[in-house]
């Protein structure tokens, strides 16, 4: 991969609206015993969304310094493995946050998740997330891959 | 493949008429002042029939037929000579040579333009004297076989790519036509020869990335998975590699890169699948004028099947399009000039080859006699042919290589915050461009930036480099450790002969007086495809007729050499717009515009998406605007092989 900062940002929105958010509602149900209509008013329903949208949001922070890092490469470039391993550390860092520091207290008012609840919600993010970066989004959007990562047309 | 015969009055000679005549085929054709020669050199010292050339694959032979006054090579009579390209032969008054050009365009009795106007070329003749041919006079002049929307010029890969996109945007095939001089339709027979000259045998893996897919506009599935998934389907798990490499490379894994004979046969599919070869018209594009009707006319001279109507001027002709796209490839690949002086003064020496013209000869013999090499450039093309003599090494110890580079290489080209690596003298990345070019924010900085800054980012990002792999790292640290391996820096000051080996002499340097000499069995020429855009007469032609600008020089060596024309970032040239009438361009002829690698596939990918894009803003006909929904279905029927 080969992205600009915008072209990272975008395509992490991008895979929270299609693969995170959709994911994540499913896992919520049936976290929540698929109860229909959804449980909003279930901490149990709602936590998961602010755990991903947390993970949203610090990787958008962390995009640029990824991009400071790339700076260093001479291809200008991001493999892949570098990706994979960042994604996991950035669900560790997220996770450890809320644990130990009560980062995100303040949204998840019943308390913390559970890690294993946890690891799977990310799991069934991160796995599609990462298959559709490799193989997935160029087959509907064929410009990305040339605009490292931005949607839209030249 | 055809041969171009090229004469001109001798030196203090001035009552005869230069010219020039292409032949195909593998003769014999007559040199001679009889009127059935086919190089007619009519003039008194010229015997009725003179010599005969004959060509058999690549190996043109020249047989003096008892001649009067005798052929001549350097003022000595031979009877038989194996004639090089340039080398000069003495006939009469006339001297003699000629080059391969690749068509099936033969025997056009030409002459030189400028050197009589009333033997000016017949054809297209005045009609293109004018900057803006009108439509009615195309019309009338009874040679106008088509009008059509789109017209690629080429027939090479950067064609392939423009068509492909055309075809999966929405143009329908009888919209489109395309017209190379190719020996066959494939849009990769000259990249073939290039590749197979130049040592990349098609099992050998090129310098590619997996998702530089000529065949596959989206990029997936890549070369990777597909081997991938060959390899499971017949139960060898090590096929897992190539998708693992992909992960991981450049850094954790090397670089993936695909196997020659894998892209050929994906091209294969694609091209059935598009209907490329009834988009196919064989011929020579002679020249493009705008018309008064906002289109372009083309003249060209069509091929023709039976050689014995080659000559007739039926084959000229013309075309119209609205949309065109020009994408001829590199003009031709020239020698270093002291190699150039040496074959020309050594017209019977085979020992001095250029890496991109035929030469197996050359193994078979170090295979079987041994000898010493001596290689000249550091690029990929020289890694590549280390390898090859390598591998006759394996067959017969007794061989040498010298390496012979300009100059000793420590510190790799900067940009930014980064440093290219180098090993052995000479600076490695993956391609011949840093990644970020073909999509990332180098590719988004060069395409936005004033000349000025162009030249300064190609000079850092482009240059001679060699891609990392750890064969020809050990290749090279094996060599030089049992001392078949030896570099030398330096400047050639000159070549000679010395029984049937050569000899170059190099500077010396101020430090010690002594200059050096390597004797050699053969010598290589490996630094790389060096030529002008503008020695293409096409090219030429387009850039004097409509004043098109050239970009700003840019890089070293080679590269400085090849300043293309300008386009905009959608590839159009735009001195060329007539009205709604649009010309695009890719490949080598680009070079140093908005886009670093426009020759590479992914190259010649991006300036077709470009440009196809842009024809859809036009609201060209039949090209849609292409958007997910489209582009998904279409990648389903490129999966299924199902007509665009
Ligand atoms: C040895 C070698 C290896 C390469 N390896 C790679 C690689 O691994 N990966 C990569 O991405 N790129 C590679 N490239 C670069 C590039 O992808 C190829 O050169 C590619 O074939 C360029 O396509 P093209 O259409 O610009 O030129 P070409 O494929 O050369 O096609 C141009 C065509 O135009 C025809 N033509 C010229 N003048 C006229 C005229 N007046 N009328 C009609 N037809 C005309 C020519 O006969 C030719 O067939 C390699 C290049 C070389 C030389």
């Amino acid at each position: 991969m080969v992205p600009t900062l915008a072209g990272r940002w975008q395509t992490r929105i991008l895979l929270y609206v299609f693969i995170g958010l959709p994911v994540t509602f499913l896992y919520a149900m049936y976290l929540t015993n698929w109860r229909w209509p959804p449980a909003i008013d279930l901490s149990a329903f709602t936590d998961p969304f602010v755990f991903i949208t947390a993970i949203l949001i610090l990787g958008l922070i962390l995009d640029v310094a990824y991009i400071q890092a790339q700076r260093f490469r001479w291809e200008g470039d991001w493999p892949f493995a570098f990706q994979f391993f960042f994604s996991i550390m950035e669900f560790f860092a997220v996770y450890v946050g809320m644990e130990y520091f009560g980062a995100l207290d303040y949204f998840l008012p019943d308390g913390r998740i559970p890690f294993e609840t946890a690891a799977w919600h990310f799991t069934f993010v991160f796995v599609p997330s990462f298959i559709a970066v490799l193989a997935i989004v160029q087959i509907f959007l064929v410009r990305w891959r040339y605009k490292g990562g931005e949607l839209g047309r030249f | 493949m055809s041969i171009e015969i090229t004469w001109r009055p001798a030196e203090n000679v001035n009552d005869v008429a230069p010219g020039r005549i292409t032949l195909t085929g593998k003769g014999p054709f007559q040199i001679g002042r009889s009127s059935g020669s086919e190089v007619l050199l009519d003039n008194s010292q010229v015997s009725r029939k003179h010599a005969t050339i004959k060509v058999e694959g690549d190996v043109v032979t020249l047989d003096d037929e008892g001649s009067q006054n005798g052929t001549l090579v350097r003022g000595q009579r031979i009877s038989s000579l194996q004639w090089r390209p340039g080398v000069e032969v003495a006939v009469g008054p006339f001297v003699l040579t000629y080059r391969l050009v690749e068509s099936q365009v033969p025997i056009e009795a030409t002459r030189l333009p400028g050197q009589d106007p009333a033997a000016r070329p017949t054809f297209p003749g005045r009609l293109f004297d004018q900057r803006q041919v009108p439509f009615k006079e195309i019309q009338s002049s009874g040679r106008m076989t088509q009008e059509i929307e789109y017209l690629a010029i080429g027939g090479g890969n950067g064609s392939f790519a423009w068509v492909d996109h055309l075809r999966i945007f929405g143009v329908d095939k009888k919209n489109i036509r395309v017209i190379g001089i190719a020996d066959n339709k494939s849009p990769y027979s000259k990249y073939g020869r290039l590749c197979r000259n130049s040592q990349i045998p098609d099992h050998e893996r090129i310098r590619s990335n997996s998702i530089s897919t000529p065949d596959n506009l989206w990029g997936f599935p890549g070369y990777a998975s597909r081997e991938t998934v060959r390899d499971l389907a017949r139960g060898q798990l090590v096929g897992l590699k190539y998708v693992f490499q992909v992960f991981g490379e450049p850094t954790v894994s090397e670089t993936y890169t695909p196997r020659l004979i894998d892209v050929f046969q994906s091209l294969d599919r694609e091209a059935k699948r598009i209907n490329w070869d009834e988009m196919w018209l064989a011929g020579r594009v002679i020249a493009i004028r705008k018309t008064d009707d906002e289109r372009y006319v083309i003249a060209y001279r069509a091929s023709s099947e039976s050689e014995a109507n080659n000559n007739s001027p039926d084959r000229d002709r013309f075309i119209v399009a609205r949309y065109l796209h020009i994408a001829t490839g590199y003009p031709a690949s020239n020698f270093l000039d002291d190699l150039q002086k040496f074959r020309r003064e050594h017209p019977q020496s085979t020992a001095v080859v250029n890496c991109y013209e035929p030469h197996e000869e050359v193994y078979r013999t170090l295979e079987q006699k041994g000898g010493t090499v001596l290689i000249r450039g550091r690029g990929i093309v020289a890694s590549r042919i280390i390898q090859r003599v390598y591998e006759a090494r394996q067959k017969n110890p007794n061989i040498q290589i010298l390496h012979l580079i300009r100059n000793p290489v420590t510190e790799g080209s900067k940009w930014d915050l980064s440093q290219r690596e180098v090993y052995n003298d000479t600076e490695h990345q993956a391609f011949n461009w840093p990644k970020s070019c073909w999509g990332g924010t180098y590719l988004r900085e060069l395409d936005a930036a004033t000349p000025e800054e162009r030249s300064k980012m190609m000079a850092s990002w482009g240059g001679t480099t060699t891609a990392y792999r750890d064969d020809w790292l050990d290749i090279i640290s094996t060599g030089k450790k049992e001392g078949w391996f030896k570099v030398f820096y330096g400047n050639v000051e000159g070549m000679s002969e010395r029984g049937s080996r050569v000899v170059t002499r190099l500077q010396g340097k101020a430090n010690y007086q002594e200059s050096l000499e390597l004797v050699a069995d053969y010598i290589i020429d490996c630094t790389g495809l060096i030529s002008k855009i503008d020695e293409t007469p096409l090219i030429a032609d387009i850039i004097k007729t409509y004043d098109v600008g050239r970009n700003r020089v840019t890089g070293k060596g080679a590269e400085a050499r090849l300043a293309g024309i300008n386009v905009s970032s959608s590839f159009e040239i735009p001195a060329m717009q007539n009205g709604r009438g649009h010309v695009f361009a890719s490949g080598v002829v680009t070079f140093a515009g908005p886009h670093a690698a426009v020759d590479s596939f992914l190259g010649l990918q991006y300036a077709a998406l470009r440009s196809v894009d842009h024809l859809a803003r036009l609201r060209a006909p039949g090209v849609s605007k292409f958007g997910p929904l489209r582009s998904s279905y279409q990648w389903l029927k490129w999966c299924a092989n199902a007509s665009p």
